[in-house]
């Protein structure tokens, strides 16, 4: 066996010495461990069109945020709860299905954002919107991130018992004095506040990935909620890491390479978890057939 | 009125419409099955899953329209055994295998580049369609529309009583298989018209328009299709006279023709008199 050289062991820690690797690699893991928190509670409520919808229904905020001066973040966090309002208000109204009415509601303020960004040249480049670009991430838009970073994990640290809750268990909730509507509302915010951190890492397209793979491998692992959310977020933390640092050597989509690492990792848990794995359920059939 | 007849004397404005109409009407059709099945994470898996098979089948020369559509079913195919072998629900099962394939497709096409346009495939190119790419969704466009005439009455069926279509003999399955199987085809039909990101809207809210307005499937398909091809016309006129980016446009078109319906339809309409008994 060739040991390596010790060329060979500086060439992969290259991307450490540079800062906007150091920058992208650690946005990454904070974004991952954030999404990956939040993917638990999406993956047991069956909301990842919900997940995709909202990162898209951000984009429009994000166009219109830039024309008027403001943060993008406010815009488009804004128009994520728009989006999620107007889904909720025709849902009762309207003799369609529920995931129907998310698509329509989430292509419209997506087409309008295509639209407005075709019509009104801005310094808003399609690129970044759809795509991220983690590597050229401005200062200000690294603290907009951990802001909305730590006040997700900060609501999901106090209210996580309710949400909890709310997923499983909704009746018991409204029995011991919580209110599950209010519960939605919250959940959806934090999906809002997740996508449009998202946004300048993987882009609008692939946060759904980070939205929903990490919590849906620690489904396969956990039997406990609690231990499927801390895993759902050292996953989503580690596969960002390590995505974004491959993509140096890969000269490309950081977003998607992260994302990649994540459904590459989902295979693996799905064929060898030790309870709930592809692997493991064939070898009880086969002990069953032979009891 | 001069200003609005000038696009037309462009004939790439005339091809970009024939093609538009075609596969706004495949597209509108398979949305009256998607509205009522409740497939619209299915719709938006597919459509964004068929991105590596493009990437792929340039790379080894095939037809890109064949690549996309081994692609997009292959993924519903992969979220269902996912589903069947494990105890992640067919919604996350659907988001993780998409998004995967969809961040393979994107490295794939930072790793080759190619000659298939990043922004073609991810937001169509109606306006500069390709000789190949033109035939192509001919082809895919007419396969689809002759199954649902061949076996539409079927799927219908299935549709609305998956329980009476299996009593009557159907292989239900098999017509799950040949729905997905259309359903990816007016998917690769549908991005030359609005690409990857925006095909989801042809695919749910043409037929959202038409549960709005009609009372019977037949009107439903033929309200859905209506709007899908008005949409498209109108689409293209604005992104003609405003220079603005076609699927947007076509998009945004349809969105307002489902506001309009929301609020005029006669019967579920939110501003109608009285509430229907």
């Amino acid at each position: 066996m060739r040991v390596p050289s010790a060329g060979a062991v500086a060439e992969l820690l290259v991307p450490f010495a540079y800062e906007y690797m150091l920058r992208a690699m650690l946005v990454s893991s904070v974004i991952g461990a954030v999404c990956g928190l939040l993917s638990g509670y999406i993956v047991l409520r069956g909301w990842s069109l919900m997940g995709d919808a909202l990162s898209h229904a951000v984009v429009p905020g994000v166009v219109l945020a830039w024309l008027v001066g403001i943060p993008f973040a406010i815009g488009a966090f804004a128009a994520g709860l728009l989006a999620a309002w107007t889904m909720g208000a025709l849902r009762s109204r309207t003799p369609i299905r529920e995931d129907a009415i998310i698509g329509v509601v989430f292509t419209a303020f997506f087409g309008l954002g295509l639209f407005l960004l075709s019509v009104r040249p801005s310094d808003v480049r399609l690129r970044t919107i759809i795509f991220g670009n983690v590597l050229g991430i401005a200062d200000p838009d690294i603290l907009q991130m951990l802001v909305i970073s730590a006040v997700v994990v900060a609501v999901i640290a106090v209210r996580g018992r309710d949400l909890e809750l709310s997923v499983f268990d909704p009746t018991h909730l409204a029995a011991i004095g919580g209110n599950p509507a209010a519960m939605r509302i919250l959940l959806l915010a934090l999906l809002a506040a997740s996508a449009v951190a998202a946004l300048q890492t993987v882009g609008a397209v692939l946060v759904i990935g980070m939205l929903v793979t990490p919590g849906a491998t620690a489904h396969l692992l956990c039997d406990r909620f609690g231990r499927m959310l801390l895993t759902g977020a050292a996953f989503g933390a580690t596969t960002a890491f390590i995505g974004a640092y491959l993509s140096y050597f890969l000269d490309g989509s950081t977003g998607g390479t992260i994302v990649v690492l994540q459904g590459l990792l989902f295979l693996a848990v799905l064929l060898f978890a030790p309870k709930h794995g592809v692997l493991a359920g064939r070898r009880e059939r086969k002990l069953e057939r032979a009891a | 009125m001069s200003a609005l007849l000038e696009p037309w004397m462009h004939l790439f404005m005339w091809q970009a419409l024939l093609v538009g109409l075609l596969t706004a009407t495949v597209a509108a059709l398979l949305s009256c099955f998607v509205v009522l099945r409740g497939w619209s994470l299915m719709g938006d898996a597919v459509s964004h899953a068929i991105l590596p098979g493009v990437v792929g089948a340039y790379l080894i020369g095939l037809p890109l329209a064949l690549g996309a559509f081994v692609a997009g079913l292959a993924c519903a195919l992969m979220a269902g055994s996912v589903r069947a072998v494990s105890r992640v629900k067919e919604d996350a099962a659907l988001g993780v295998v998409f998004s995967a394939m969809f961040a393979l497709g994107l490295v794939m096409l930072t790793q080759v580049r190619s000659n298939v346009h990043l922004s073609h495939v991810l937001f169509g190119s109606i306006l500069g369609i390709e000789a190949e790419d033109f035939w192509q969704t001919l082809a895919v466009s007419g396969a689809a529309l002759l199954v649902l005439a061949a076996r539409g009455r079927d799927l219908v069926l299935w549709t609305f009583d998956p329980g009476q279509a299996r009593t009557m003999g159907l292989d239900v399955s098999r017509l799950r298989l040949l729905m997905l199987a259309v359903l990816a085809a007016s998917i690769v039909a549908g991005v030359q018209a609005v690409g990857v990101i925006l095909v989801v809207a042809l695919l749910i809210t043409p037929g959202a328009i038409g549960l709005l307005l009609a009372d019977r499937f037949g009107a439903m398909c033929r309200v859905a299709t209506a709007a899908a091809g008005l949409s498209t016309l109108v689409g293209l006129q604005l992104s003609f006279m405003l220079n603005a980016s076609t699927a947007g446009s076509i998009v945004l078109s349809l969105s307002l023709l489902f506001v309009l319906a929301l609020l005029f339809s006669p019967r579920h309409g939110l501003l109608r008199r009285s509430t229907p008994a």
